[in-house]
């Protein structure tokens, strides 16, 4: 009888703990709040959502320097792998459990913010003597519009890689500056009896953005730049006349300069296109310059890069894309977790981080770096120097809708690209859909 | 027969003799209460972890429940799944979702099967052969989607490399591009993931049957034909039908390889019903996603009852 009740206790006791583990979540995960309530001394836990090895090897040894410069403070890095970070965060932030600081990117602040998960920094970026070291395009972002929810770390800004002896061979002078001029050139270039193709066309996953950098290049005199998905007069930029010309263009890159499998190809498939020799152009981020410079294929002569390339008027608009590091709202350590973000953002290690990742810096003096003097590097000194012909342009990335928006464009593509869809239809179908949304918005 | 249910009752007889009355329901009463005390863990655990998320997810169903705006969930009632059902792409993932099931069970089953009767004999090595022939399994199937996806490219893969040397084709296939193709694809890399799991099963199974029959069959002059349809098939029958269910199961809610191939393209040509879920939770549309989450298990609840029913009247 004794050694029922015994059993019976110690059962019921079992069920009591467990149920109060997953009662107390973030009491064992949040390092937060247990190890700083326990010595005095503070964890943080921070999030990446960009994970790589490299990357994060790098964040580590600039969160060993931020823990040497701020005794008691320890930090730990969580890297989720990249398919599963921003669910992962998500969860995490939905749960309030123990995140102290998060990769925030353009596409997250929006909805993040909305849902008051993030700490607006405005207050502590007032007293913060970094600031004025960011260039302008950073500081506006750090500034935010009606909140500052996180620092950048840096951009990434698109121009264009291309063979300077496929170029040579085919007969030009120098590389494409327009779209049209890639079009011919790359139409030239097309060789698919050689295995040797003009343009990496983006046909999968987030083939939309090309499209649109596209568009907005042919709008660009009429384009508004906050909102570089409408125009100034608020009619959204799928519907202007000029898109129809450019989407053309664009589409004709496929059909004349491109293997028919680049329906299917996404940035995998275009980087390695590029950087195997079999492909004479590639629109992409600088974050690609590292992985062409490990070519075993391509010698450093062979290839370069050229600014973006300039619509009929002669401009281009640059679509800034800007990820950086934020507070969230539930943190326990608000002042530490404000200290790290600042740390990351300051002139050294925003620095070595631009540069080990291929990004766009946010200090002004990271320009005059000869890091960026050289190289492939030049095109995009060039487009900074000359903001009027490459303009910076925001896009509505933080909306509620835009992963809905990535998926349904990047399907309409595939069915132009197939023929079940055609262009008209294509911009039609855009114009619906953002100005559907922006009214249901109000 | 009636001798065989006199033995049964024998023990619960000699157990009412050896406790009479009061007694036996108290002693029941103890080792319920003890078993029920040991038992609570798994409970609790089962019911917080695994039930209660399943509530969760079913009532989201009915909310307009978007992670990128928690701002205002609103009950919305049957709507999610009346924009499920009306959805353009909806009747495509329903035939892609059969045919990805179908497609790749039938031929799994058969090669696992053929595999299985090979490994059943000894021979030199059989034990590296099989660790060679279980390992994909071991492998996840993202990077097996991955794997393929690289495999499978037009300009840059082996696959089409060997047929262009071979002298099959003289032209790069654009194999995930091309919407009568690519769902070919991904059910061929489904068949080379899913074959080995049909044959571990089966080997197994195979191996429970006695050589004494299968011998005394040979000797009444029953050929390896007869023996496998007459005998060893009937003696597994139960593990072959087992096996299918459950593969149906996986089967049908496994998204990896897609997604990582084709991602659900081109233009939706190869979403089954799992991949068109995981777009919806990446929109943040967890009212949607949950929606076709109850579709695939009620779908999946009949399909189990049908086959459970079938299963009862052929085994009998």
């Amino acid at each position: 009888m004794k050694s029922t009740r015994l059993t019976i206790a110690a059962g019921a006791g079992a069920a009591a703990l467990l149920v109060l583990a997953a009662c107390s979540g973030d009491s064992g995960t949040g390092g937060s709040s247990s190890t700083g309530a326990e010595g005095g001394d503070v964890t943080l836990q921070m999030v990446e959502s960009l994970t790589n090895p490299a990357r994060t090897e790098l964040i580590r040894r600039l969160l060993d320097d931020f823990e040497s410069e701020n005794p008691g403070v320890t930090v730990e890095l969580v890297s989720p792998p990249t398919e599963q970070a921003d669910r992962t965060i998500q969860q995490m932030l939905q749960s309030g459990s123990g995140v102290d600081v998060l990769e925030v990117r353009d596409i997250t602040v929006g909805p993040f913010s909305n849902n008051g998960w993030l700490y607006d920094l405005s207050d502590d970026l007032a007293d913060w003597d970094g600031l004025d070291a960011l260039t302008e395009n950073a500081r506006a972002v750090a500034e935010g519009d009606g909140g500052s929810y996180f620092l950048p770390y840096g951009f990434y800004g698109l121009s264009l890689f291309y063979r300077t002896d496929l170029v040579e061979q085919a007969g030009f002078d120098g590389p494409p500056e327009s779209w049209q001029d890639l079009l011919e050139q790359a139409t030239a270039i097309q060789d698919p009896a050689n295995n040797t193709y003009g343009y990496a066309f983006r046909g999968g996953q987030n083939a939309n953005s090309n499209v649109v950098v596209a568009i907005e290049a042919y709008v660009i005199d009429e384009l508004d730049t906050e909102n570089a998905f409408l125009m100034e007069d608020g009619s959204t930029i799928f519907a202007a006349d000029e898109a129809q010309e450019a989407v053309d263009d664009y589409f004709a890159l496929f059909e004349q300069a491109s293997p028919p499998s680049a329906v299917s190809w996404g940035y995998p498939e275009m980087v390695e296109g590029f950087t195997n020799g079999s492909t004479a152009f590639l629109l992409q981020d600088p974050e690609v310059i590292a992985t062409v410079q490990e070519s075993t294929t391509l010698t450093d002569e062979q290839w370069d890069t050229a600014p973006l390339l300039v619509g009929p008027t002669g401009k281009a608009a640059q679509p800034l894309a800007v990820a950086g590091w934020g507070v969230t709202e539930a943190s326990e350590h608000k002042a530490e977790a404000v200290a790290l973000v600042e740390f990351l953002a300051s002139e050294g290690p925003a620095t070595e981080f631009a540069q080990a990742n291929s990004l766009v810096p946010i200090i002004a003096s990271a320009a005059d770096d000869e890091f960026y003097a050289e190289g492939p590097w030049t095109s995009y000194v060039t487009m900074t120097e000359n903001p009027d012909t490459y303009v910076n342009v925001s896009q509505p990335r933080g909306v509620s809708w835009w992963t809905e928006w990535i998926q349904k464009s990047d399907q309409e593509i595939q069915n132009v690209l197939l023929g079940n869809m055609t262009t008209a239809e294509l911009l039609e179908s855009w114009d619906t859909f953002w100005t559907e949304k922006y009214a249901a918005e109000g | 027969m009636t001798t065989v249910t006199a033995d049964r009752r024998r023990p619960a007889a000699r157990a009412g003799g050896a406790f009479p009355g009061g007694r036996q329901s108290a002693f029941g009463r103890r080792h319920a209460l003890t078993i029920l005390a040991f038992l609570a863990p798994a409970i609790v655990f089962v019911c917080w972890f695994t039930y209660y998320p399943m509530l969760q997810g079913a009532r989201m169903a009915f909310l307009d429940w978007n992670l990128w705006d928690l701002t205002s969930t609103p009950f919305v009632g049957f709507g999610n799944f009346t924009t499920v059902i009306n959805d353009p792409v909806f009747p495509t993932v329903v035939a892609n979702s059969v045919l990805w099931v179908v497609g790749s069970l039938v031929p799994q089953f058969l090669i696992g099967f053929a595999i299985a009767l090979g490994l059943r004999k000894r021979f030199r090595f059989r034990g590296v052969y099989q660790a060679l022939v279980f390992f994909p399994w071991a492998v996840s199937g993202f990077l097996i989607g991955l794997l393929f996806r690289w495999m499978f490219n037009a300009e840059f893969g082996v696959i089409n490399d060997l047929l262009m040397k071979v002298g099959v084709i003289d032209a790069p296939v654009p194999w995930l591009a091309d919407p009568s193709l690519a769902m070919l694809s991904v059910i061929v890399a489904n068949i080379w993931y899913g074959v080995t799991f049909f044959a571990i099963m089966i080997l197994a199974a195979l191996q429970s049957v006695p050589d004494e029959i299968l011998e005394a069959a040979s000797l009444d002059g029953a050929g390896k034909a007869r023996q496998l349809f007459s005998i060893i098939i009937p003696y597994i029958s139960i593990t072959l039908y087992l096996t299918v269910l459950l593969r149906v199961i996986w089967i049908f809610n496994f998204p990896d390889i897609i997604y990582a191939m084709t991602g659900g393209g081109p233009a939706n040509q190869t979403h089954i019903i799992t991949t068109w879920m995981i777009n919806y939770t990446q929109q943040g549309n967890y009212g949607l996603a949950s929606a076709i989450g109850l579709f695939v298990v009620a779908f999946l609840f009949v399909f189990c009852a049908f086959y459970l029913v079938a299963m009862r009247r052929s085994s009998r």
